[in-house]
């Protein structure tokens, strides 16, 4: 997907809310879009999901898209499973495949017992779930998130972390915008600020890094003699040989999922050894017991 | 398009936003036609109001997602498909009324002319007033089409805007709907039948046209 020269404007005269954006996106990333508040980051969201057309430029080869608001206050005469099983049609699921997907997402986001409550009664947070599920449950090619995490809960929050993560190991294309700049830190593939209608890419790593780091997990794993690890592991994990042919493997948490279903569903699979959560900042061989399995971790 | 069509008609019944159009044109149709009546004044009175009930059912649609979930339909399926579902529906669900009223019409009305002496073809006397309901019903949805969202976004513009054209589009000499509506009745002093094509090829042109230009504005003007 390609953006040539994007424009944006509001009305014949109004001001160029974006100006000559060129931006390539490419397949299986994972994009950050920061901004200050009014500098166009969920025009720049609605031109990517197709919701807006440029008024000047084009965007060319745009996938199957998905748009998750920062709000979903849905006025609309359904439940949440009927909701979904229109937007599942729309999206291009046919028979029984919107309502089995949207109960088992509803589920994933502990949002079960809401599936036959009307829209109009759903608190702010469960009506956000009910449109990320919206999103999700099409398996989009491009997955366009606007600050979709606020109004969620935290477990319903790493789901969303995990989600974005396992859309991107799937092929998929995900652009968000989160003020949280812990927000799958260390994870996005590319970043990029607006700054005076146009983007400029920048690295935050080092800023999401001083901010707060995100929690990292450390999968000990064992491949066949003399193996490496295979190339493209989602999350890009930072791998160091361990003892006894064992390979350390570090990603950000939203990741580890993803990278754990790699591993074993590689050809020849990986023994996993241990998986272990770890703070960014203690990748320290001198502490061993980070890398110990722990009891009370999955 | 299916699923957005059943997704829009879902809605329409839903929000119950479609009583108040209908129970205007029950009413009028009601009042207006009675038993033994004249059948080809009887056609033109079920087909005239249907004008500005097309008007008000498209406003119904395409106002009927809020915001926040039109841009989820608009990003799963386009823009353009989706306000073209919605406009649609409306199309639709004003032709479901419009046979309900000429299929009234058709059997309480004396087939004679106004002074009930010469008979009326039932035939061409049914397909002249299902037409003429018709380019009504397409009239009425380019009037909408064009005097809402995403032309005219407003409620303050929108409401008067669109009951002016409906208002004009059924007096103007020049209008299709007027030619229609006026053949039936004259067809009725004499006894008779004049099938309305022109106006109906008129009226469909009309109609695509006004209902391609919101589409395409639909992703330019949110």
């Amino acid at each position: 997907m390609k953006l040539h020269k994007v424009g944006r404007r509001y009305g014949l005269r109004g001001p160029w809310v974006l100006r000559d954006v060129d931006l390539e996106v490419p397949r299986a990333s994972l994009l950050r879009i920061e901004g200050t508040n009014g500098s166009g980051k969920s025009t720049l969201l609605r031109l990517f999901a197709g919701i807006d057309a440029p008024s000047t430029g084009r965007v060319t080869g745009r996938p199957r898209a998905a748009y998750v608001p920062e709000r979903f206050p849905a006025a609309l005469p359904f439940t949440a499973l009927e909701y979904l099983g229109h937007l599942g049609c729309v999206h291009g699921l046919r028979g029984a495949a919107p309502a089995r997907r949207a109960t088992e997402w509803l589920e994933r986001f502990g949002a079960a017992g809401h599936a036959r409550t009307p829209l109009a009664e759903l608190s702010k947070g469960t009506s956000q779930k009910v449109a990320v599920v919206q999103a999700l449950l099409a398996e989009p090619e491009l997955l366009v998130l606007d600050e979709a995490w606020t109004g969620l809960d935290g477990t319903a929050r790493g789901t969303l972390d995990r989600a974005v993560a396992e859309r991107v190991a799937a092929g998929g294309t995900v652009v968000f915008v989160d003020h949280d700049p812990a927000r799958l830190a260390g994870a996005a593939d590319a970043c990029y600020r607006l700054v005076d209608a146009g983007l400029r890419p920048y690295d935050a790593h080092p800023y999401a890094a001083r901010a707060t780091p995100g929690p990292c997990v450390t999968v000990v794993a064992q491949g066949p003699p003399g193996a490496v690890p295979p190339p493209g592991l989602p999350g890009a994990p930072v791998t160091v040989p361990g003892p006894d042919g064992t390979t350390r493997l570090t990603v950000p948490a939203a990741h580890s999922d993803t990278l754990l279903h790699a591993l074993l569903t590689a050809r020849p699979p990986w023994h996993i050894h241990a998986v272990a959560p770890e703070s960014a900042h203690s990748a320290d061989p001198a502490h061993p017991a980070q890398t110990a399995p722990r009891p009370d971790t999955p | 398009m299916i699923p957005l069509l059943r997704y829009q008609f879902a809605l329409l019944i839903g929000s119950h936003r479609w009583l108040p159009p209908a129970l205007l044109y029950a009413a009028f149709v009601a009042i207006g036609i009675r038993a033994g009546d004249p059948v080809l004044d009887g056609y033109g009175y079920a087909a005239a109001p249907l004008l500005p009930v097309a008007v008000w059912l498209v406003r119904a649609c395409v106002t009927g997602e809020p915001p926040a979930a039109r841009a989820c339909t608009a990003a799963a399926a386009g823009p353009g498909r989706a306000h073209l579902a919605a406009v649609l529906t409306a199309a639709l669900a004003t032709t479901v009324l419009g046979a309900l009223g000429t299929g009234f019409v058709a059997l309480v009305s004396d087939p004679h002319s106004a002074d009930h002496r010469t008979v009326v073809p039932m035939g061409p006397a049914a397909l002249a007033g299902a037409l003429t309901a018709l380019s009504c019903v397409l009239l009425g949805t380019a009037a909408g089409a064009l005097a809402n969202r995403p032309v005219l976004r407003s409620a303050g513009w929108a409401v008067p805007t669109g009951a002016l054209a409906a208002l004009l589009l059924l007096v103007t000499a020049a209008s299709p709907a007027n030619a229609a509506v006026s053949g039936l009745v004259t067809g009725s002093a004499h006894g008779t039948v004049t099938i309305p094509w022109l106006p109906l090829g008129a009226a469909a042109l009309i109609a695509a046209a006004a209902v391609t230009a919101a589409c395409t504005l639909s992703s330019r003007r949110t």
